[in-house]
């Protein structure tokens, strides 16, 4: 029963690391930025999530708060940091974007403290027993059904809107999409408003999980959404959360079976090192 | 309709093509003639608005189009089918189809849809494939009717023929002519001179981004040393 814990434990954190690496897979798949700067927005729904939470006494008004907060900051990044950039070389935008990271997390230090602070009286606590067997906590169970839903909701709004089309071909061919009059700053705030509106969502899952929220909470989750995009095809968002999702589960059995050896984020890491040794395309691409 | 009054243009400091005037008028077929980097995909580009308009202007209806945002020139009228053909190649048929006709209301997809499958019957039997699966023709058909799915009434088409069996040209010129008599104006790239002269109803021949020869189609039949001089043929 052990193995079928981890496995649940595993889908836990891979659904959280995919709602925070489909943002990045997003901006790169649009732009070819390596957005580093997305886990700003991580630890910005936490924020925000906790603290209207905390001020309201509703789950749902933080997570709202959260996710609108932060769809609009990633816009509003958009626009001021990486729109003038576009016509520089890639590696511009990255270094911009590394800047934005680092100053984000001085930031946070600076209006909310450097300790960190923690929901008032933390909802959905309460233990499970799932199957006779899975213990859980509602919060983790709600995390892999809610990520569920908005992917799959997303995916229906992607492939079956004209919006959702009209992203597609732009990603496909963006001189080509505005030939047939779709307007790419329209595509492009909306998709930093989806990916950072995601990754805030994730950010207060995780401050559940915690029940702790820090400046520095996203400086793990985005190298590993780094990683995770690689290692899904960079660009591809099935390989994407597919590689998320393994992720998560490597995690959870190295974490008991290689614990001694290695922390939880080293085994990650080496995983994913080794991984990219024998796929440098990823374990998804296409080409 | 269309009208490019002595324009330049090209990226940055290189000019692609200089000083081109030409007129395109309603139920004709223009054939933009010549060698490899000539400037004739620059010119499709530039009225397109993807290549800097240099100098000079582009009208449309007497009209000054020469700053109309890229995506809203498929609003006035104009619609491309570039080299290349660039379709969105993950996408299938019908997506790109729709994606070509956004610009209209949805409840218009089917009934336009239904007009260019008319144009390109082989393209009825892919509707649910990748575009990027289609053959080399069928791509070519693809990329026409997804530029005509936001109606048109200037259609550019880049290539044509380029790298296509003689058969699937024969079914493109023949849904050219089509659409000619349907009153749409059409300017014409391509490689393959005695195509476009047996089509067309203007050419205007480019060599170094410059115009060398330019008049209709039958005096461009007529002239011996045209043929000769730009046009390789004998």
């Amino acid at each position: 029963m052990l193995l079928v814990e981890l496995f649940t434990q595993g889908l836990v954190q891979g659904s959280i690391y995919a709602l925070i690496a489909l943002g990045l897979t997003l901006v790169y798949g649009l732009l070819r930025i390596l957005h580093v700067a997305h886990a700003a927005f991580f630890t910005l729904g936490a924020y925000v999530g906790i603290l209207v939470c905390n001020a309201s006494g509703s789950l749902i008004l933080g997570f709202a708060a959260a996710m609108a907060i932060a769809g609009c900051a990633g816009v509003i990044t958009y626009r001021l940091a990486y729109q003038p950039l576009l016509d520089k070389p890639p590696f511009v935008a990255l270094i911009a974007s590394i800047g934005l990271y680092i100053a984000s997390e001085e930031a946070f230090r600076v209006f909310f403290g450097a300790q960190g602070i923690s929901f008032v009286d933390p909802p959905l606590q309460q233990q499970l027993l799932l199957f006779g067997t899975i213990r859980l906590k509602m919060a983790e169970l709600l995390v892999m059904i809610g990520s569920l839903a908005i992917i799959f909701v997303l995916s229906r709004l992607q492939n079956g809107t004209r919006l959702g089309l009209a992203c597609q071909a732009t990603v496909s061919d963006p001189q080509m999409a505005e030939s047939f009059g779709i307007s790419l700053r329209l595509v492009r705030d909306l998709n930093f408003f989806v990916g950072s509106a995601l990754a805030a969502f994730a950010g207060v899952w995780v401050a559940l999980l915690n029940n702790l929220v820090e400046p520095t909470m996203g400086s793990v989750p985005s190298y590993k959404a780094l990683a995770i995009i690689v290692l899904g095809g960079l660009g591809s968002v099935r390989g994407t959360l597919a590689a998320a999702l393994v992720l998560g589960v490597v995690e959870a059995y190295g974490t008991i079976y290689l614990g001694k050896l290695l922390d939880r984020n080293a085994i990650a890491f080496a995983f994913l090192i080794l991984v990219l040794m024998v796929r440098p395309q990823g374990l998804f691409s296409r080409r | 309709m269309l009208e490019l009054d002595s324009i330049s243009c090209g990226y940055d400091a290189f000019r692609a093509v200089h000083g081109l005037s030409l007129i395109l008028r309603e139920g004709e077929i223009t054939g933009l003639l010549g060698a490899n980097g000539a400037g004739k995909s620059s010119t499709l580009m530039c009225v397109a608005g993807h290549v800097a308009l240099q100098e000079g202007r582009i009208l449309l209806n007497g009209e000054d189009i020469s700053r109309l945002p890229v995506a809203r020139r498929v609003h006035a009228g104009i619609a491309i089918a570039p080299e290349g053909r660039r379709l969105f190649k993950d996408l299938s048929v019908e997506d790109n189809l729709r994606i070509g006709g956004l610009i209209h209301p949805a409840a218009d997809f089917r009934r336009d849809r239904d007009r260019v499958l008319d144009l390109f019957p082989r393209l009825a039997e892919r509707l649910p494939l990748p575009a990027g699966n289609l053959s080399g023709g069928e791509q070519q058909m693809l990329a026409i009717a997804r530029a005509l799915m936001a109606r048109p009434r200037l259609i550019m088409i880049d290539e044509l023929s380029l790298g296509l069996m003689p058969k699937v040209i024969d079914l493109c010129y023949q849904a050219l002519e089509r659409l000619r008599s349907e009153g749409l104006a059409v300017l014409l790239v391509e490689q393959n001179t005695e195509r476009a002269l047996a089509v067309a109803d203007h050419i205007c021949v480019l060599e170094s981004g410059r115009t060398v020869w330019t008049g209709s189609a039958a005096q461009a039949r007529g002239d011996a040393t045209l043929a000769s001089a730009y046009l390789g043929l004998h």
